[in-house]
């Protein structure tokens, strides 16, 4: 089928299939769990060796398992260092804000290469026909990549650091902090593109060699559309909850001045409902904002023989968000690994590479195996890779 | 499965080939192979592949009901079967594969409720002792600097905050209160007594008094004036706060809220932070009920020094509860809910409190 248009003439779709189920992982999970609390968390690099294998060996490309390669050894010297320092950063901030600038400055600096390295680490470590995955991002790009993220924490640490001063107004502080805000808010979709584009452009397996081809533009118009769907959400809960609070006060005749408690078992139910409006407005922005900007983002990452269609929809994204809440909740948190593997099969599946050329004439290339110790910085932070 | 000799061999017979996929690391080229087991070797055999390997060199990928396995050979070169359940039972019968016991455990529902059985008791421990004792004994390791530092940091962040305004109280007023406290303490036994030092301050958020680490207590002119300056309460509250100072509650607070939010953003952080913040909410609401306990054992400890009837300090939860005659409400009025439940309070009921300075004032 050709797609004249995308340049990739006769590409072939992949299909991604996702074959664990949330039972086994459930089994897994619960082991390395207990392993880590006996181990006081030193079993950590084995437990996510294990998870990740598990997760790979499910996921399929074209009739192709990933697989993962990962020494756990040494993730765990990387665990620990990388541990060590995100202790010293966080009881830092308590104790002075001259501490808490110090951490900022040691930690900005530490930190882009950290990623890179465990960026490196995780794709040198991933498979696929027997291929490894490789990232090509150069330690210069780490630092213009992410610096930039660490420009407000950086200022507000510096205008804390003023606040000891008795001769300055309160209110100054104030001013700069909106001022920092304002700023963040203008430039975040900039600066987050930026970081995305470092990953994006640097991903390789064989000779392929992705790159990003969007502009910042379009991460303005996603942060545009997710603010709007926050707004919208917040709105409809204050209007919910101002009906909610009209049909109480009318059905149940309540009075205000009384002392709580004493309201009645209506007032109660009025009550859990109107925090459950709340709890929509909180969650449901998250998978809008991860459908868009996975749609946004993959169909933009390319390559000469590559493409990938992503139709992660909002609506089942939001119904299966709402429904593992709802089981986490009720289960204290027992349906973690059915929601994590739900979740990943929906967002894996709906990826669909596209590919134009001969897989057989992929070739291994020499490439950055990356530090071990920089592993643990991606655990740590959240930041994923998003394969 | 490419080869149809491979479907003739009955299920009852452990299979003596298996049928696989090699890759040789250098190229993407999928080659169909068979593996068999000869003597000590595993050996590879397709179209254009022939090589075989010792099985002692072999790491076995771990057995899944699900999933492929994939056995990775020291160059590189890997292999790949998806009939998982064909390479379990060749792998075992004609190689010699045996699963760790952490995979016997994986894979046994029973073994598995076990597991569960034995998290949730560590867990519970974990929550209600190990975590308070561990971190009783991280603080009695952190110099007394530390708490100082962490103080003096909060106190000027709460007088740069606006929530606190300089004192309307007269100097007499504090000079009295200064002199009942430091008179009581005095008669605590030496060397049991921490550094503080009594702060007065106005406040926007009602009556109150709090402990800072490492020494500042703070009394509200609210609470001064709610209970109409009486000595015995506020000599009963302060020695609350002193309390609070002797146990470094505030240091102990800080050191079991980081290792829960730590613990909890591991397990739960991947599905939401949000959701990984309710069990160190209900957590940290259930040490601070716990030191509120221990701080009202001080309490009475230093009102009995003085003296003082503990049943004192139940005049005192009724009067914070009852504006004083001319005095406005304080606080936004009620919110149309009822109590929190208890799991959720960060100080025991004042019902509770009431009891047990009550229980204390009659015994001797």
């Amino acid at each position: 089928m050709g797609v004249p248009s995308d340049g990739l003439p006769d590409a072939r779709p992949l299909k991604i299939q996702f074959t664990g189920s949330g039972s086994e992982y459930f089994r897994i999970w619960i082991v390395n769990l207990l392993l880590s609390i006996v181990t006081l968390s030193l079993y950590h690099p084995w437990a996510k060796v294990r998870r990740l294998r598990y997760f790979y060996g499910n996921t399929l490309i074209d009739g192709h398992a990933f697989d993962f390669h990962g020494n756990p050894k040494k993730m765990l010297r990387g665990y620990l260092l990388v541990g060590a320092l995100l202790i010293c950063y966080s009881v830092a901030g308590r104790f002075s804000p001259g501490a808490a600038m110090a951490a900022v400055v040691i930690f900005a600096i530490v930190f882009p290469a950290l990623l890179r390295a465990s960026m490196q680490f995780r794709l040198a470590n991933t498979s696929w026909r027997g291929l490894r995955f490789r990232f090509t991002g150069s330690l210069d790009g780490a630092y213009r990549a992410m610096l930039p993220l660490f420009v407000p924490t950086l200022l507000t640490a510096l205008v804390a650091l003023g606040v000891a001063d008795p001769h300055v107004q309160p209110q100054l502080y104030l001013k700069c902090f909106f001022g920092i805000m304002l700023i963040t808010l203008v430039l975040a979709p900039l600066v987050w593109w930026n970081f995305k584009r470092y990953q994006h452009d640097h991903y390789g397996l064989g000779q392929w060699h992705t790159k990003l081809t969007m502009g910042p533009g379009s991460m303005y118009g996603l942060t545009f559309k997710v603010f709007g769907v926050m707004l919208l959400s917040g709105l409809a809960v204050l209007v919910l909850a101002v009906i909610l609070f009209v049909i109480a006060a009318a059905t149940t005749g309540f009075d205000m001045r009384a002392m709580p408690g004493n309201q009645g078992p209506m007032a109660v139910v009025f009550g859990l409902l109107g925090l459950v409006f709340y709890f929509f407005a909180l969650i449901v922005p998250v998978p809008y904002a991860m459908s868009r900007s996975q749609n946004l983002i993959w169909p933009n990452t390319r390559c000469d023989e590559l493409r990938f269609d992503s139709d992660l929809r909002f609506g089942p994204l939001t119904g299966l968000t709402v429904k593992n809440w709802l089981l986490m909740v009720l289960t204290l948190g027992l349906y973690f690994p059915f929601a994590s593997v739900a979740f990943y099969r929906m967002r894996v599946e709906s990826i669909t590479p596209q590919l134009a050329g001969d897989l057989d004439r992929l070739q291994a290339q020499a490439q950055a195996m990356g530090d071990a110790s920089g592993d643990a910085a991606g655990d740590f932070f959240g930041i994923d890779i998003g394969l | 499965m490419n080869d149809p000799a491979s479907a003739v061999p009955a299920r009852a017979a452990p299979p003596s080939e298996v049928a696989a996929v090699y890759f040789d690391g250098r190229s993407a080229r999928a080659h169909p192979v068979r593996l068999h087991v000869d003597g000590d070797q595993l050996v590879i055999a397709g179209e254009d592949v022939h090589r075989s390997e010792p099985l002692a060199s072999l790491r076995w990928p771990e057995r899944t009901r699900h999933g492929s396995r994939l056995l990775h050979l020291d160059d590189g070169a890997s292999l790949q079967c998806h009939d998982s359940l064909e390479w379990d039972t060749w792998s075992a019968a004609t190689a010699g594969r045996r699963d760790s016991i952490v995979v016997r455990v994986q894979q046994r529902w029973k073994w598995v409720m076990v597991s569960l059985a034995a998290l949730v008791g560590l867990i519970v421990l974990g929550y209600g002792h190990l975590l308070p004792l561990a971190a009783r004994g991280v603080v009695a390791l952190m110099p007394a600097t530390a708490d100082e530092t962490l103080g003096e940091a909060a106190l000027s962040s709460i007088d740069g905050s606006g929530l606190m305004k300089p004192t309307t109280l007269s100097a007499d007023q504090q000079k009295a209160v200064r002199t009942a406290f430091s008179q009581a303490v005095a008669r605590l036994p030496a060397g049991d007594v921490p550094d503080y030092r009594l702060e007065f301050r106005q406040s926007t958020i009602g009556p109150n008094a709090f402990a800072l680490p490492g020494g500042p207590i703070v009394l509200t002119d609210e609470l001064y004036q709610r209970v109409g300056g009486d000595r015995d309460i506020l000599v009963g509250v302060l020695g609350h706060e002193l309390g609070h100072l002797r146990h470094r509650h505030g240091m102990r607070m800080l050191v079991q809220a980081s290792v829960l939010s730590a613990a909890a953003g591991a397990l739960y952080g991947d599905f939401s932070t949000l959701f990984a913040q309710i069990p160190v909410l209900l957590g940290q609401a259930s040490y601070s009920r716990a030191f509120e306990h221990e701080a009202d054992v001080d309490s009475v400890r230093l009102m009995k020094a003085d003296g003082i009837s503990p049943a004192v300090m139940a005049r005192f939860f009724v009067k914070v509860r009852v504006p004083a005659p001319g005095e406005k409400a304080a606080s936004a009025p009620p919110l149309p809910l009822p109590h929190l439940p208890i799991a959720l309070a960060s100080h025991p009921a004042d019902q509770e409190r009431i009891d047990f300075f009550e229980a204390a004032a009659r015994e001797r």
